[in-house]
């Protein structure tokens, strides 16, 4: 298992309050969420700036649209 | 992380010391392309020959070398397996970006298998085409517990999630004891095998296999 460092992260009630429920939601302590949710950052970023496209498809209306990430 | 292992040697039955370790680079997919293709495609050719071409692996045709740019990526997770001076073994963990299937958990988080693949001097069914008994094992086992493993260290609790060949399915339910969900239309209609914390800890608390 790799080091880790630890740091104090500021967040408003609505944002802690997203982050407990997804904690609850995906059973992850708040920890695993917020480092899962650096992983996918990064993948949809170097994937984004190779070219790549991010589309979120809706199969039953057959609409598609293009996820902005900047 | 590099961790000292033992496997079997499958000539002699003993015990042999081997290295797990985490710090892949693209010298690993290279060695594995060298070293390994050209006993696969022997193989391939011998089975062919036979009539037995449903036993030809379905990875047959892998090229890790395609996997470089994933390295420098935290999404994705790489070990491998050294015995005896060669790779013995080689995994790609995907940490993000895939659910459970199985009920009871449906829409958690979980380490995905996306690709792992043991030497073919260790696979008995492709030995057993060239006539030569396999070296190693059980290299399959070790990377899943590996996977395991981290799975609990990303706080995913054990569950790992994977598409199978159809000629690994034996492997995944019954040695590993993983649950199968449904043939995935959207993967080649590979069958999808998935852990539950309970079922991965029953595995890697299981003993050698």
């Amino acid at each position: 298992m790799n080091p880790k460092r630890t740091m104090t992260l500021n967040l408003t009630e609505q944002e802690m309050r997203v982050l407990d429920e997804i904690s609850a939601q995906k059973d992850l302590s708040k920890t695993a969420v917020l480092r899962q949710a650096l992983r996918l950052y990064q993948l949809i970023d170097v994937r984004l700036s190779r070219g790549e496209k991010l589309f979120f498809e809706d199969e039953q209306k057959k609409e598609k649209a293009e996820l902005m990430v900047v | 992380m590099t961790e000292r292992i033992e496997i079997t040697d499958f000539v002699t039955g003993e015990a042999v010391e081997a290295e797990l370790f985490d710090d892949v680079a693209v010298e690993h997919f290279l060695e594995a392309q060298e070293e390994w293709r050209p006993v696969v495609v022997e193989a391939r050719w011998k089975l062919s020959a036979t009539g037995e071409q449903h036993l030809i692996p379905r990875h047959a045709h892998w090229d890790w070398t395609n996997k470089e740019e994933d390295l420098k990526l935290l999404a994705f997770t790489f070990y491998g397996l050294r015995c005896g001076g060669k790779l013995q073994g080689l995994m790609k963990l995907q940490t993000v970006g895939h659910r459970c299937r199985l009920p009871e958990q449906i829409g958690k988080p979980l380490v995905y298998v996306d690709y792992i693949e043991t030497a073919p001097w260790n696979i008995k069914l492709l030995m057993r085409a060239l006539g030569r008994e396999p070296q190693y094992a059980p290299i399959g086992s070790v990377l899943i517990r590996a996977a395991v493993r981290k799975s609990i260290e990303e706080g995913l609790k054990g569950r790992l999630g994977l598409h199978s060949l159809p000629t690994s399915e034996q492997f995944y339910l019954h040695a590993c004891g993983m649950e199968s969900v449904d043939k995935d239309p959207a993967k080649q209609n590979l069958l999808w095998c998935e852990f539950t914390p309970e079922g991965a800890e029953r595995f890697t608390t299981g003993g050698t296999l």
